[in-house]
Parts: C-alpha cells; sequence; structure tokens
C-alpha cells in the first residue's frame, strides 16, 4: 500500500454546447478524435489516473451537456467537485460571454466552502480551426477576464490536435491538490452513561 | 430522464415475479384454527421460565386442520407490473443460463443456485476462503472487466458527491466513474423530491439505499426480493457505522469532497464477511466438506443462542454480571455467531442487528483472534452517534469475550474482569461445555418427538430418534426456524441429509427469504400462514404475535401431516426452551 494516499478528484467540465468539452475529455483520456458531433446527454463519466511527483490522482471527470435544458441537473452533479474545469470556442463570442454565467451557476449550486479560492481552470478550444484565423476571442481577452476572476489559470487548447490537452488536465491535479484539506483525526464522541445513558459527553466531533 | 414508473416506484411494495412464474401451489390457511387460542389469553402461564405469554403456550396447542385449499390471490399471484420478459422461474443455474437481456449491456449470470457458468461459484470456489481473509476478491477489476459484468451481486458504498467508498469487487478509484453514473441517477431523482427505490433491468435488479451523505448500492441477479436485497444494503451501512459512528456526516457537512475511503482501510474482509452471511457458502479445501455460513439473521432479526444446558448458561451468566455491575456496559460470550450468554448494566438489550454486525467485526477481522484487543466500536442500533469501547478476547478458536464500556482507558480493568471470568468459566467447566455443544450442534429434525406426549426433555440426551436417517424428520419434515418475537431471539434445525448439498441449501434460503418477504409485505400482509409447494419444498409459515415458525418438508409432504409436525415443533422448541434460548436478557422495545 502507498505511504500516501492516492486522492479521487471530482472534475466537471462545464460550457457552452459544441465549444467541445467531450472531444477534450476524449483527448485526453482515450487520445481520439473525431469531427463528428455527439450532443452528450445528461452527463458522461470518466476516470484516469495521472501521477504528479509521485503522488496518484485519480480524476473522476464529468463531462456534461452543455444544453440549457439539462441546466437542472446542476445541483445533484456540482456537489463535492474539487475542480470546475470551464471550456469556450475561441472562434464563438457568445460562448465567451457566458463563462461568467457557467462560473456563478457553479459557484451558487455546487455552494463551495470558499468560493473566492475555488478552483477553476479556463480553457480556450478550437485554436486549430481555419489556422487561427476564424477566432473572435483573443488571448489577451481571455486572460484579462481569468486575472479578474481571482488568476483562473487558462490554456488554449485543440482536442482536435491535441494541443495542450495533457498539459491543461496536468494543472487541474495540480490546483486540487493544493486546495487539499489538511487531514484532521477523525474523532467521534463518546457515551456518558451516568449521565442518562444515550448522551453526548462531549461534542468534540470529527475534526476533519 | 422521465420519471419513468419503473425508476421511481410509489408503490412500496411489488410482488416478486420469481414468483408468479413458479409452477407453486399456494394456498391461504384463512380458517386454520388454533385450538384454545381466544380462552388461553390471560390465563395463567405454565411453570417453565415463565417469560413467554400465555398466548406463546396456547398458540402451541394444537393447529385443527381445514382443508380448504382456497387458490391464492392478492400479492402472490397478481401479474408483476415490472417483471415483464424478465419475470423467470427461480430454479435455474442447471445449466441453462441464458444471457442476460440487458439494454445495460450489464451482462450477468441468472439464477440462484450452482450452475457452473456463475463465475463467483465455479471458479472461486476454491481460493474463497483464501481470498475472504485477505480482504478484497479481484481488485484488479473495473467497471470494463467481462468478469466484474458477469457478476452476480454487487455491492457498492458511495458518498452523495458520488466519490467512491467501496466496492465489493473491483478497486475503487477505477470505479470512479461508475460511481459517478449511480449519484447522477440518485441525486437527479432526490432533487425532484422524489426517491429512488430500484431499478430493474432484465434479471437484474438495482436497489438504493439513501441515507445522506451516504448511497449505497445493490445490483443483483439473484432474484432475492426487494425487501431483502435492502435489508442487506441497511445492515452493510450498519457495518460501516459500527466501524466509524454517524459522525462521518459531520465530515461531509464540513467539506463536501471528502473522501472516505482511507477511514475505512483495512475492513475490506469485514464487509466481505458480511456478504457472504447474506447466502454464501464458503467451500474448504479440499472438497467433500461445505462450511455453509448463511446467516438467517441477516433477515430474521433475532440472534440464535448455542444450546446449553440451563444451569451451564447460568454459570455463565452469573460471572459476566458480575464484572457487569463493574462498570462494563455490556458483557457478552459467543461462540461463532452464537451468544453462549449476554448480560448488560442497563435497561436496555442489544439490539439483534448490533449483536450481527459486532460479531460479524470480531470474526473477520484477524488481528481480534491473535491477542487480546481494545477497539473503539459504534453499535448503531443502541446509538450510531458514539464509540464504545470494546474489549476482546478469545477464549478458544470460536469462543469470544465481549466486554463494552464507555471508557476509553478501563483496558486493564476490563482485562482484569477478563481474566477473572475466564477463569471462572474453565474452572466451572462452561468452556468445555461450549466446545461439546459445538461439536453435538443444535436441533435435528430427526429428533423431533413422534407424539407431543413423549416429550424429548434434554437435548443432551436425544430419544426417539426417528431411525428413518437419511430422509430427514418426521413426516418429511427437512428443516425449520423458529423465532421467538419476545425474546429476539431464533433456532433452527441443523441442515438434515437431504437438504445436505450446498446447492438444496442455498435454494432453501432464498425460499425462505421470499417466504419472509411476502409473510412480512406491507401492501397485503401481515400474513398469518402459508403454504407452499414447488418442486423443491413444501413450505410452511406460521405466525402468531409470539414466535415465527418457518418449516421446509419434502415437497411430496401430505399438507394436513406437515401441520401436525409443525404444532410438534412448537411443542418442542418450548418443552427445550431453557437449552436453546436465553432469559433475562431483558426484552426492550426498540
Amino acid at each position: 500500500m502507498a505511504s500516501r494516499r492516492r486522492m479521487l478528484l471530482k472534475v466537471i467540465i462545464l460550457g457552452d454546447s459544441g465549444v467541445g468539452k467531450t472531444s477534450l475529455m476524449n483527448q485526453y483520456v482515450n487520445k481520439k478524435f473525431s469531427n463528428q458531433y455527439k450532443a452528450t446527454i445528461g452527463a458522461d463519466f470518466l476516470t484516469k489516473e495521472v501521477q504528479i511527483d509521485d503522488r496518484l490522482f485519480t480524476l473522476q471527470i464529468w463531462d456534461t451537456a452543455g444544453q440549457e435544458r439539462f441546466q437542472s441537473l446542476g445541483v445533484a452533479f456540482y456537489r463535492g467537485a474539487d475542480c470546475c474545469v470551464l471550456v469556450y470556442d475561441v472562434n464563438v463570442m457568445k460562448s465567451f460571454d457566458n463563462l461568467n454565467n457557467w462560473r456563478e451557476e457553479f459557484l451558487l449550486q455546487a455552494s463551495p466552502s470558499d468560493p473566492e479560492n475555488f478552483p477553476f481552470i479556463v480553457l480556450g478550444n478550437k485554436i486549430d480551426i481555419d489556422g487561427g484565423n476564424s477566432r473572435v476571442v483573443s488571448e489577451k481577452k481571455a486572460k484579462a477576464w481569468c486575472a479578474s476572476k481571482g488568476n483562473i489559470p487558462y490554456f488554449e487548447t485543440s482536442a482536435k490536435e491535441g494541443l495542450n490537452v495533457e498539459a491543461a488536465f496536468q494543472c487541474i491535479a495540480m490546483n486540487a491538490l493544493k486546495n487539499e484539506p489538511e487531514e484532521d483525526i477523525y474523532l467521534p464522541d463518546t457515551i456518558d452513561v451516568a449521565g442518562g445513558g444515550r448522551q453526548l459527553q462531549r461534542s468534540s466531533g470529527c475534526e476533519c | 430522464m422521465d420519471s419513468d414508473d419503473s425508476v421511481t416506484d410509489p408503490n412500496p411494495h411489488h410482488p416478486d415475479p420469481s414468483l408468479d412464474a413458479e409452477p407453486a401451489t399456494v394456498e391461504q390457511m384463512g380458517s386454520l384454527t388454533l385450538g384454545e387460542a381466544g380462552d388461553a389469553a390471560g390465563a395463567e402461564r405454565p411453570v417453565g421460565n415463565g417469560f413467554l405469554p400465555a398466548d406463546f403456550y396456547a398458540a402451541a396447542g394444537e393447529i385443527e386442520v381445514v382443508e380448504e385449499g382456497s387458490p391464492v390471490s392478492g400479492d402472490l399471484a397478481g401479474p408483476s407490473s415490472l417483471g415483464g420478459p424478465g419475470a423467470c422461474r427461480e430454479r435455474s443455474g442447471r445449466g441453462d443460463a441464458l444471457p442476460s437481456p440487458s439494454s445495460s449491456g450489464y451482462a450477468g449470470e441468472r439464477g440462484s443456485s450452482g450452475g457452473s457458468s456463475e463465475i463467483e461459484e465455479a471458479d472461486d470456489r476454491e481460493t474463497m476462503l483464501d481470498d475472504w481473509s485477505r480482504g478484497k476478491r479481484h481488485p484488479d477489476e473495473d467497471d470494463g472487466s467481462v468478469s466484474w459484468r458477469k457478476r452476480k451481486k454487487h455491492f457498492f458504498i458511495l458518498s452523495n458527491s458520488g466519490k467512491p467508498i467501496y466496492s465489493r469487487y473491483g478497486d475503487e478509484h477505477k470505479l470512479a466513474g461508475f460511481s459517478a453514473t449511480l449519484q447522477a441517477i440518485i441525486s437527479f431523482v432526490e432533487n425532484s423530491g422524489d426517491r429512488l427505490k430500484f431499478i430493474r433491468a432484465g434479471k437484474h435488479q438495482v436497489v438504493f439505499l439513501v441515507k445522506v451523505p451516504i448511497y449505497l448500492v445493490c445490483i443483483s441477479c439473484t432474484e432475492e426480493p426487494y425487501e431483502a436485497l435492502k435489508r442487506q444494503l441497511e445492515l452493510i451501512y450498519g457495518q460501516m457505522l459500527l466501524i466509524l459512528t454517524k459522525s462521518v456526516n459531520r465530515c461531509f457537512e464540513k467539506n463536501p469532497k471528502y473522501d472516505m475511503t482511507p477511514l475505512l482501510r483495512g475492513t475490506d474482509a469485514v464487509f466481505s464477511s458480511l456478504i457472504h452471511a447474506f447466502s454464501w457458502f464458503v467451500f474448504s479445501n479440499p472438497k467433500p466438506k461445505a462450511l455453509v455460513i448463511w446467516n438467517p439473521a441477516t433477515f430474521l432479526n433475532a440472534y440464535t443462542c448455542l444450546p446449553l444446558s440451563y444451569s451451564t448458561r447460568q454459570a455463565a451468566s452469573a460471572i459476566l454480571q458480575d464484572v457487569a455491575d463493574s462498570g462494563v456496559l455490556f458483557a457478552l460470550l459467543m461462540c461463532k455467531n452464537k451468544v453462549v450468554s449476554l448480560v448488560g448494566t442497563q435497561k436496555a438489550s442489544l439490539h439483534p442487528d448490533d449483536m450481527l454486525l459486532l460479531s460479524n467485526f470480531i470474526m473477520s477481522s484477524e488481528s481480534f483472534r491473535t491477542s487480546e484487543s481494545f477497539s473503539p466500536i459504534c453499535l448503531p442500533r443502541y446509538n450510531p452517534m458514539v464509540f464504545l469501547y470494546a474489549y476482546v478476547h478469545f477464549l478458544d478458536v470460536d469462543t469470544y469475550l465481549t466486554l463494552l464500556t464507555t471508557s476509553s482507558d478501563s483496558f486493564y480493568h476490563l482485562k482484569d474482569c477478563r481474566i477473572r471470568i475466564e477463569t471462572v468459566l474453565v474452572k466451572s467447566n462452561v468452556l468445555s461445555e461450549v466446545q461439546r455443544s459445538m461439536l453435538d450442534g443444535g436441533l435435528r429434525v430427526e429428533d423431533l418427538p413422534l407424539e407431543s406426549s413423549l416429550r424429548s426433555r434434554s437435548l443432551t440426551t436425544p430419544e426417539l430418534s426417528s431411525s428413518q436417517s437419511g430422509i430427514g424428520g418426521p413426516s418429511g419434515l427437512w428443516h425449520f426456524m423458529y423465532r421467538s418475537i419476545y425474546l429476539d431471539q431464533y433456532v433452527s434445525s441443523e441442515f438434515s441429509s437431504p437438504i445436505s448439498s450446498s446447492s438444496q441449501q442455498k435454494r432453501l434460503f432464498r425460499a425462505y427469504q421470499r417466504l419472509y418477504a411476502s409473510m412480512h409485505d406491507n401492501g397485503t400482509g401481515p400474513h398469518k400462514t402459508q403454504f407452499r409447494r414447488d418442486e423443491d419444498f413444501v413450505l410452511l409459515c406460521w405466525i402468531t404475535q409470539d414466535f415465527e415458525l418457518y418449516a421446509a418438508f419434502d415437497p411430496l409432504s401430505d399438507k394436513a401431516l406437515a401441520i401436525k409436525t409443525c404444532n410438534r415443533v412448537c411443542q418442542w422448541v418450548r418443552d427445550l426452551e431453557n437449552e436453546i434460548f436465553l432469559f433475562g436478557a431483558s426484552p426492550f422495545s426498540w
């Protein structure tokens, strides 16, 4: 058994429909790309193991559907996420504009304990299209937005070419790692029989 | 996702489709009358321990047989709304295993008995014992493995954020995606204010138990009733609480991302052995002898005692009571899963589930056997929020003493108690009596007295053997289980020769399970009596205020004779009550 425990990270991928969330995940997990568009229904789940330094991580990747009709799934899906990946298409302005909505919706629904410092990561996808000539969101603009939201790490990717995909996911694991809570002692209560049998003696609780 | 009726089930019960298709004769003995039952209420109790209520004695009088044979209706014969083509006969595994019609791609094997194509039974038999003691089986599998998909019964524990906590088969981390899927399904239904009970997919049943923030899931193609599988999930949850208490919930309140897996590290064997007790059979190497470990306590809500003479059990109880008065919450002497004696300082008695989970925890953890141990444990039915401390010591290979206390620094005190107890138990021959009883085994149907007037007075001097060895007891009685409702205890007979094979025993277990579920069905029950005949058994169940009797007979047995025999079994049990039940462990209504 490993001396340090393996960590499981729950990663949620969000973004407008058609920006390439599923393709990014497929490229990352299966090293495959298909030009054919297939809308995700609800969510897809994939697992990938990564090693950083000498630590082993399991990424549990939640590839969600971008269509609005699936938004109601939010609370159920976002709970307990370790990291949230926001994806937009550099060739579609609307998908960039919507990043803010996605981020806020996530924070609202997942209600993490420290929303200011919740690890997000932003991916500008499809930089390969038309040799970059059709792009409408500049890197500068994207980076400025990321900086304004608490320095969210930013990557420009191409799921098709496999550009930066590995590096982006590596960063996701690193970020989640930084957020790892300190391990505390698990200490449930003991019982006080003299004081009536089933009442708590002290309520130190579990200190996690 | 729509709220498809096969997903959310407003009706708490669905008839087990396998019942419909069975070539069973189910008859309601609606007018079976219990002689004197009415008159005896309030009558003086016969001598004895005076513990069993008057009705018990009255009910144990003769049953008057009324041949009515009205074909049955209602729950047992009604068409299943969910079974569809999946409704199949219980009997299977006789080489007729068919591929599962799977929409899920989850292609498990059908049926419940020992066909050679069943992965679990066929392949694992040899190594089961080894694997079992090591903990997790087949850790390399995941949901992509063909072998994993063919497993007949999966159990999962996960958090409500979809992080895996425990899986019976396969590596939890590799199953992260599968676990996420389960969470998505459960949470989706939960968010709409509804509750997911089970899903049927071909022969597979997926049963859910939500204990926020913990989710438990069973995927099974064993054709066990929903209630039985749900109860198994409840027990698994209880086992988890026994190890950790419900304080884990607070970890999730503070941090929904919380990963619980490390807290359960090293407890795989505890869960495996509990799951085995739900029905499994371990075969020791080399073959011939089959060690059956099915434990009726997993569905009967009762515990069982090791048969002992009244004075022997009294001697054990006296010394336990002695230490209990010195600040021990509960003192419990057990032999495997059978109770020798149990004493508590408080009014509360131990709940049978707590005893089952505690003895499973102790017997499956190798380290308890090698030294005296002091361990925090939680009794979920006593108080799920807190730890108690258990001092555990094995007095011989099967017999162990457990002293439960609330103070974490009383190890040395309890050690002293144990030494005192052990000395007395050895001196007064209790320990040797216990060992002898283990070797002798429990009640044998062959020993059932032929006439109720010629009562067998003692276990230790079996008289009136029917001398028909090889064909079970009188009137084709093969097996019975008797549960005393007031005592929370049951007694079951040893397996007679007609059911000596493990596949036959497993069929019996499943048959009892279904019988229990149908008798206790919330929708149409509870019922008082049931008589059914199928190609394996005649089953008779009789439930009164005071006891439940489950009996299995030769499938060709005569109904009137079977009923008569059940009366004799009740009489027999009553005659032997001082030896097969523990009195004085105060009843407590939970």
